[in-house]
């Protein structure tokens, strides 16, 4: 077993989705260009009951979940994604049918068909970055540090510390898919 | 350079050198026809390279210099200067109390303070004040859609509330300030009610507004922000904003206004000689043009010069004015220009006066790192190496905390491209070697200025001028070259005021009844002016920008269009105005003002009053090398009127009136 568990801490209310994280993940990543080719995005919470002036606004950036219970590795016929044993789900770009059963498994939405390299592709946490010891580029491009990149096997770490002490949120909690991404409260 | 007509986009690929002749043939002979170095203007904006363009001008012996700040912050600096004698920064990493208004850091981001608003988000209170939901009311605690022009309105009235409830720095304000009893007389009949009915913020709020700012004082600060170009009277508003802070206390301490420091960088001697054919700059002065950039009423409500502008910064000069002098050919013909990373086709307001304006010139010379719409209505273009490629000069950012950065190449030149610096020292020598030029001047001059300046100039590669900068402090070259930047302090100094004993006011006070103000026939406190409403079926149309992109430059890079997310811009209407006009989102209509019109895609959203439009800058763009957005979408240029604030020379961006019908 590996000694490390990666994990993302998200304050997004300090999000003013200025896309540095897309634009960063793109280029560090070789995205192939397009609105419609990406792995990390910011979304806008909508509240469909706004009604001017009483209205707000909130920005929310996402992307792989990193999900402790995969639910993407779980449908692959080819097992081309996979998860590492420090928990980053990744997948093996020659394995890839293009099935695309994980995008269809995937409640998260955080998969694409890569038109370069013809696979399904996604987050990675940055994972050639991290033998570096460097941080995901999302995390280390973001002006307002909306991002806090953290191991949770080091029981005393910031990672831990912050989910102690703070309350904190997962995307979709009902599918059991116990995601790596933390939201702030 | 090009071969067809302007504006057609026929061009053809030169070399260096052969681009270079051209332009020193043409400098020489359009100042030799008019006696007159002027005769050739340069513009330009903020950029690590332009003091090199600058040093062109003046080699060229010109006095026209024309920059950005006149479409930017010009009014901001002059009316916070003619209070504390200088333009200070707010301290948002301690302010508990911010009130933002008009200004929008989550979109317009700039260093630190976009930074510094998420770093105290948790502890601060920040009120955001805009007629449309900008991003930065995700960050806000508050968002008050004040109706467009009363911002002034309000801050006057909180300052009577203020002083009538005593929540005043008596003591402060009776050692620091000069004119606190005449300010004391001119506010107090702005009511909390009647500014409620003013600007369309509730009463109770104002009410809030008011004791928050005063209690959280000296920790308290209305963000004086960056670009100010809103209404004619813009000076007296930012004057106002000012004052509000002197009155709490909140200035040079932590968490409120604090001066700017700077780390003075060694420059280089240079003597350019003196020339008999340089005309003071065109901007300067009286014109009964001027009367033409000021909406009527405003002349008598506001008090405003209508013959010339009070205070002009006499590098930046005014851009509206500026044209408006080339187009009457007055006081006398500017016949060519060079423009540096300017774009003034698509930043300076009514675009076809700068297209015609164009058109008349003889000579453009455009030196950018793309093909910009006023590179495509140029001469000859020089494409400018980008900053990943070339070497720039240390540079000081000054702020709370000053530092010193610099440039150096990642990569060797992807193209046949120069760098700024190389481009001014070819033309410099280029220009030496034609001896016609230098007909107006001594011998001696010139001999002087061949060996101290140009030589000082030209021959040093910008590395080496590096070191010569910071050659006041010892190791600090070695220090920004390892580190990348250079400061002398680890964290903001406060109190420098106080220890100094005055501010670098004529009084040496903060100076809120302002005597230079009096002698000048300008209002000495600020007073309150109703603009001119939009009428029945009219909207006003404000100005804004977008995270993604940097003013006019950016939109073309086709990672921040994608994240953009759409390659055109749409008009903002408030969603009960577009149900009623039977107006649904992804409907096209046009936009009319009474200088030009523009078809645009609708946004129906919640985020904007119902007076009230707004569309993104930098789009509906004519160039047609910008090929990801050419024609996409619509310009705000052309549809927003030249109006000037004639106290500081800053454009009035924020006097449009449209209409928009379904197309």
């Amino acid at each position: 077993m590996s000694n490390k568990k990666y994990a993302i801490i998200l304050d997004d209310t300090l999000c003013i989705d200025c896309k540095a994280c897309t634009v960063a993940c793109k280029c560090e990543n070789h995205v192939p260009a397009g609105f419609y080719e990406y792995r990390n995005w910011v979304g806008e919470v909508e509240n469909k009951k706004a009604v001017f002036p009483n209205i707000s606004r909130k920005f929310r950036p996402s992307q792989c979940q990193q999900c402790d219970n995969p639910p993407c590795v779980h449908v692959c016929p080819t097992r081309a994604s996979y998860q590492t044993e420090d928990g980053v789900v990744l997948v093996d770009y020659h394995k890839c049918i293009l099935c695309k059963y994980c995008m269809t498994a995937c409640p998260y939405d955080a998969r694409y068909e890569n038109t370069d390299i013809h696979a399904i592709d996604k987050c990675t946490f940055c994972y050639h970055r991290l033998a570096e010891g460097r941080e995901p580029a999302c995390v280390e491009t973001c002006p307002p540090k909306v991002r806090k990149f953290v191991d949770l096997m080091d029981a005393d770490g910031e990672g831990n510390k912050i989910l102690q002490t703070t309350q904190t949120e997962v995307q979709k909690p009902e599918k059991g898919t116990n995601p790596k991404l933390f939201y702030i409260k | 350079m090009r071969v067809g007509e302007r504006g057609e986009g026929k061009w053809k690929k030169v070399s260096w050198d052969e681009a270079f002749d051209y332009i020193t043939d043409k400098v020489v002979k359009l100042v030799r026809e008019e006696k007159n170095r002027s005769t050739i203007a340069f513009a330009s904006t903020e950029g690590m390279q332009e003091e090199f363009f600058v040093d062109l001008a003046n080699i060229v012996g010109s006095q026209n210099t024309v920059r950005h700040p006149t479409l930017c912050l010009a009014s901001n600096i002059q009316g916070y200067a003619s209070v504390y004698g200088t333009f200070p920064d707010a301290d948002l990493v301690n302010a508990k109390f911010v009130i933002m208004a008009g200004a929008n850091r989550a979109e317009a981001i700039i260093t630190p303070d976009t930074i510094d608003m998420a770093k105290n988000k948790r502890n601060q209170t920040l009120v955001c004040i805009d007629p449309r939901a900008t991003k930065t009311t995700a960050m806000a605690d508050k968002w008050y859609p004040i109706k467009p022009g009363t911002d002034l309105a309000l801050v006057l009235t909180i300052i009577n509330y203020i002083i009538s409830n005593n929540l005043y720095d008596a003591e402060f304000v009776k050692e620091w300030t000069v004119g606190f009893d005449e300010l004391k007389e001119s506010v107090k009949h702005y009511s909390v009610d009647w500014c409620a009915k003013e600007t369309e913020i509730e009463a109770k709020e104002i009410v809030w507004m008011a004791e928050e700012f005063a209690k959280n004082a000296p920790e308290s600060v209305w963000y004086p922000g960056r670009r100010s170009s809103f209404f004619v009277n813009d000076v007296y508003l930012r004057r106002a904003a000012a004052i509000l802070n002197a009155i709490v206390g909140a200035w040079d301490k932590k968490g409120g206004l604090v001066p700017k420091s700077a780390v003075k960088l060694a420059k280089h001697e240079v003597l350019f000689p003196y020339f008999d054919w340089s005309e003071p700059r065109i901007d300067v002065g009286k014109f009964c043009f001027i009367d033409g950039l000021v909406p009527d009423h405003e002349k008598t409500d506001a008090g405003l010069p209508s013959d010339s502008c009070a205070y002009l910064s006499e590098k930046d000069g005014s851009w509206p004015v500026f044209r408006e002098a080339i187009l009457n050919k007055e006081p006398y013909p500017v016949r060519g220009m060079f423009v540096y990373k300017q774009n003034p086709v698509e930043s300076v307001p009514n675009r076809a006066k700068t297209l015609e304006m164009l058109k008349g010139l003889d000579f453009i010379c455009t030196i950018d790192v793309a093909m910009s719409d006023t590179a495509f209505y140029s001469d000859i273009v020089l494409p400018e190496s980008t900053y990943l490629e070339r070497w720039d000069p240390a540079h000081n950012l000054s702020g709370l905390q000053p530092i010193v950065v610099f440039r150096q190449p990642v990569i060797e030149p992807l193209h046949d491209t120069k760098p700024m610096f190389d481009i001014m020292c070819k033309l410099a020598h280029k220009l030496m070697d034609r001896k016609e030029f230098w007909e107006d001047t001594s011998e001696e001059d010139l001999e002087l200025f061949r060996e101290g300046c140009l030589e000082r100039l030209t021959s040093n590669p910008v590395k080496s001028f590096i070191h010569h900068q910071m050659s006041k402090y010892p190791g600090g070259y070695e220090k920004l070259m390892e580190d990348g930047c250079f400061a002398i302090h680890d964290e903001p100094v406060f109190g420098q005021t106080y220890k100094k004993g005055r501010l670098k006011t004529r009084t040496g006070k903060i100076e809120i009844f302002s005597q230079r103000y009096l002698d000048k026939g300008l209002n000495p406190l600020p007073a309150y002016s109703k603009h001119e409403e939009p009428k029945s079926g009219e909207f006003r149309f404000v100005v804004g920008r977008h995270g993604q992109f940097t003013h006019a430059n950016t939109q073309n890079n086709m990672w921040l269009l994608e994240a953009y997310g759409e390659t055109e811009n749409s008009i903002w209407i408030n969603a009960k105005v577009a149900r009623e006009r039977g107006l649904r989102t992804g409907d096209y209509v046009k936009v009319k003002s009474e200088v030009g019109e523009q078809t645009i895609k609708v946004l129906a959203t919640e985020f904007i009053r119902e007076d009230v439009v707004y569309y993104l800058h930098g789009f509906g763009r004519l160039s047609q090398g910008l090929t990801n957005i050419y024609k996409k979408g619509a310009s705000d240029a052309a549809i927003i009127k030249d109006y000037v604030d004639t106290i500081s020379g800053n454009a009035a961006l924020h006097e449009t009136f449209v209409t928009v019908e379904k197309v």
